[in-house]
């Protein structure tokens, strides 16, 4: 019962937000200077002012942002229409699913990569505090923290490709491309070793200081000298009392993570090309595609509050305060 | 207890597999179906890497270069640029205007075939030009190439003929635009909007490649020889083209062999790939030019101009040309790629016909821009800059933040105006601000700004029409002179070659003259290929990958 309640009342919260995306949506990009049609056609191409007027006509920037155009717009979302892409000239759902499988692959094989190793790593170090592994370990995930992830991503692929042969770009070789999914799988693994590892470096070190801190924390509960008391093994209780209590912030921390990575695979995408989300954010913003960055910008706010929410659906079950509460 | 963490774990794990499973299906199902690819380990398969893909590859509605590449290796035009800059027939074996100008006929070449293996018959050609003249909503991207065409007829199966309302003297120009597209695919559309909205995603053409899979998405596009191409079977089997989203993984590519052919290099990064092994970078001038405008809005204009005075005076505007060295802005900015400049007709159209090489840029000397402001009557302030009858020499230098080379030219100019008392402060801005600041408005003083000029002429020296100084115009000086607007039209109509080379010559003389704009360079572009695969490539002003060019590329002997 108590549950129950505690998630209506975290989901009502999460509908206001997801309402007030939606106006700050439409407005954040109306906002940008700049003209929607230039950047369509691109700068000195020749084409005449009349047609300029008729292709504004047809994005329907002719009528005022306000009430006409926002009008327009609200009607379409509330009918489940995202628009057609200005620049593309396809429906926006249709692009953003299409890109979202790659980055959620993408993203889901790095998260889970950092987090096995990232968990591993600062148990690891907070159990053997102050040894050369706990330093050495720490020295490593404060770097990987610190790490630009244009820079890293730059730097693996020009080690990746020139010592192992790796691909330097694309999601599968171009030869490839249409083939059914298990003829390729092999070529789709090769182009996915260092983006993977990329984004794998850059959370790891994340998650590693914050697992290690929160082990330490629980550590040094009395609970976990009682279970010592008890005559548990080291393992037992570090495995039963430690981790059990110190994933809580780590599970707040994954499932933020989670719904902000679906952006921050921008420049991991970039870098290697990577057909993705990210990128297709970076590409709409260039060319001030408005239906297409909405679309895309309301995607990342759903991911958003969802993980969140799964945050907190969780906690009810980790935590028996909430559950209690 | 444990139950709860095992559900936790199971609801990761299952998230993450259905995400994999997704990647997979979408890896499945996108993209046409690649057919006949050559076998890996003989076909001469040329790797192009580029940065950018096309909009479309529908003619009717394409304004990006990338359409523009891959419609030259897939369509023809009745005439098409010649790497030397002459007009050469592409599907026209040759042609003839009538003593009039006012009708232009066509001879094809024999035995053309669309590249789904039908005969090409010149109804077929008449066809595609019309459809252009009918719905100039529709084919938004050409329209403008058929400006001033009555009509186009098919006397017989290989005979072209198109009537003009006037005498059009780049004739040739605007056809190798028009491209003969295959017409049961436009037929259909019920609107412009229709035509606008066709992907086109395989187009059937006449040119020496043909279309065999594009996937948007993934910015891959893959073509294949055209065995049966009218001027001989290319020695490539296939090209593909693959779009990266950074330069320096591209470069990268072209290092380590994943791809061939690199299509537009950072200056920063030439000296780089010059060393790399088994790779040639080719250095070529371009069409583009960088120049500084100047304020030249009339008084009488609504609104009025907010340019400071004194920049209509030809004397400050010859001292700031005098004090713009622009060998150290090419070595500088551009690492020393690049061509100083003079008129606003690049050295290379037309293989060099068009260019004034009469015109020579005023030499850099800041004691001799001073000299000018003396004795144009502009004393020296105590506070380092020049005034007279109460105007100071102080100005606005604005330019496209954006740009990775606009900020650090105005803080060379704004160095060098320093020494002659000018004050010019440099000021980065959003690049459709200054555009709406600047056309058809006025309010600015000096701007740093870009152009690319087309093959023919005529477009770049529009840019200085007086009927072009409206919004979204594209007279972005305010330039007016009715002696220049007219001689426009008469180059327009001037069939004679060479007496429209007088009147172009005459054009960029009073240009540079008044100094609207102060051509500081012509653009270099640099590319690169793997030497060590690939030769026979034809360098020229229009890129080592045109169809010219990659339909003579052969595979280097193993």
């Amino acid at each position: 019962m108590a549950r129950r309640d505690y998630l209506i009342g975290k989901m009502g919260i999460s509908l206001l937000t997801l309402l007030f995306v939606l106006l700050l949506d439409f407005m954040l990009f109306r906002v940008l200077p700049g003209d929607p049609v230039r950047a369509v056609i691109g700068r000195n191409v020749r084409i005449s002012a009349d047609v300029q007027n008729s292709l504004r006509a047809q994005f329907g920037l002719d009528k005022p942002i306000f009430p006409d155009q926002f009008v327009d717009t609200l009607g379409q979302w509330a009918r489940g229409n995202l628009g057609v892409s200005w620049s593309q000239r396809r429906p926006v759902s249709e692009i953003l699913i299409s890109k979202l499988w790659n980055t959620l692959l993408l993203i889901g094989l790095g998260q889970l990569f950092s987090i096995i190793f990232g968990v591993m790593l600062g148990l690891l170090a907070g159990w053997k505090r102050k040894t050369p592994f706990d330093i050495g370990a720490l020295t490593f995930s404060l770097i990987a923290w610190a790490t630009p992830t244009f820079w890293l991503g730059i730097i693996l692929l020009v080690a990746g490709s020139a010592w192992f042969g790796l691909p330097t770009g694309g999601i599968v070789s171009p030869a490839n491309i249409g083939k059914p999914l298990h003829t390729v799988l092999p070529d789709l693994i090769r182009h996915l070793i260092l983006p993977t590892l990329t984004f794998t470096i850059l959370y790891l070190g994340e998650y590693m200081l914050i697992m290690r801190s929160s082990i330490l924390e629980t550590l040094s509960e009395d609970y976990i000298l009682t279970a010592r008391a008890k005559g548990m093994s080291n393992f037992q209780v570090l495995m039963r009392h430690g981790l059990r209590n110190a994933m809580l912030p780590m599970v707040t921390i994954i499932a933020l993570n989670l719904g902000f990575t679906v952006s921050g695979a921008i420049y991991i995408e970039t870098v290697f090309s990577y057909d993705g989300l990210g990128n297709l954010v970076q590409t709409a913003l260039v060319k001030q595609d408005y239906p297409l960055l909405q679309g895309a910008f309301l995607l990342l706010a759903v991911s958003v509050i969802v993980a969140n929410m799964l945050a907190d659906f969780l906690y009810t079950y980790l935590d028996p305060r909430v559950k209690a509460n | 207890m444990r139950n709860n963490l095992r559900v936790f774990v199971i609801i990761t794990i299952l998230g993450l597999i259905i995400s994999a499973c997704g990647g997979g299906a979408s890896t499945a199902n996108t993209g046409g179906p690649v057919t006949s690819a050559p076998d890996a380990t003989d076909a001469a398969v040329l790797h192009i890497g580029w940065l950018g893909v096309p909009d479309t590859l529908n003619p009717a509605y394409a304004f990006l270069t990338e359409a523009y590449s891959i419609f030259d290796l897939v369509y023809s035009p009745l005439v098409t640029e010649s790497p030397s800059g002459e007009y050469v027939g592409a599907l026209a074996k040759e042609w003839s205007a009538s003593d009039d100008h006012l009708t232009w006929t066509f001879a094809l070449k024999d035995g053309l075939k669309w590249h789904n293996g039908e005969d090409f018959t010149a109804d077929q050609m008449a066809w595609a030009i019309n459809a252009v003249i009918a719905d100039p909503d529709g084919w938004a991207a050409l329209s403008g190439y058929v400006d001033g065409f009555s009509e186009a007829t098919a006397p017989d199966a290989k005979t072209v003929q198109i009537v003009t309302e006037y005498p059009i003297a780049n004739m040739e120009y605007r056809l190798s635009f028009l491209y003969a597209v295959y017409p049961p695919d436009f037929e259909s559309f019920a609107s412009p909007e229709e035509l606008q909205n066709f992907v086109n995603d395989h187009p059937i053409g006449t040119g020496a490649f043909k279309m065999n899979a594009f996937d948007k998405d993934r910015g891959v596009l893959i073509l294949d020889a055209n065995k049966e191409y009218v001027d001989g079977a290319p020695f490539l089997d296939q090209v593909i083209f693959q779009k990266f989203d950074a330069a320096d993984a591209m470069i990268q590519a072209l290092k380590a062999g994943d791809i061939d052919l690199v299509l537009g290099i950072p200056a920063s990064a030439y000296e780089t790939v010059k060393n790399f092994q088994g790779v040639k970078a080719v250095a070529f001038e371009g069409r583009g030019f960088d120049e500084l405008i100047i304020n030249d809005t009339s008084e009488d204009n609504d609104p009025p101009s907010t340019g400071n005075p004194a920049l209509k005076d030809p004397a400050v505007r010859l001292a700031l040309e005098t004090a713009t060295n622009r060998q150290d802005l090419i070595d500088i900015v551009l690492q020393s790629l690049g061509k100083p400049g003079s008129t606003i007709v690049p050295p290379t159209l037309g293989g060099g016909f068009w260019h004034n090489p009469e015109i020579k840029p005023v030499e850099f000397d800041i004691a001799k821009a001073n000299q000018i402001l003396d004795e144009a009557g502009y004393i020296m302030g105590a506070d380092g800059v020049r005034v007279k009858d109460g105007v100071r020499l102080e100005f606005r230098l604005q330019f496209d933040a954006e740009s990775s080379n606009y900020p650090r030219i105005a803080d060379l100019l704004s160095d060098w105006y320093k020494q002659i008392g000018v004050k010019a402060t440099p000021q980065g801005m959003d690049a459709d601000t200054l555009i709406a600041a600047m056309t058809a408005v006025g309010d600015y003083d000096l701007v740093i700004w870009g152009w690319v000029a087309d093959p023919d002429p005529d477009f770049i020296l529009g840019v200085m029409l007086s009927d072009q100084y409206t919004p979204g115009g594209w007279n972005d000086s305010g330039y007016h002179n009715p002696a220049y607007d007219a001689l426009y039209k008469k180059q327009q109509s001037a069939i004679d070659k060479n007496e429209r080379q007088e009147f172009v010559y005459e054009m960029q003389e009073m240009v540079y003259n008044d100094r609207p704009y102060i051509v500081l360079y012509y653009d270099v572009a640099l590319q690169a290929y793997r030497s060590d695969r690939f030769t026979n490539f034809i360098e020229s002003p229009l890129g080592i990958e045109i169809s010219a060019s990659l339909a003579q590329v052969k595979p280097v002997d193993k």
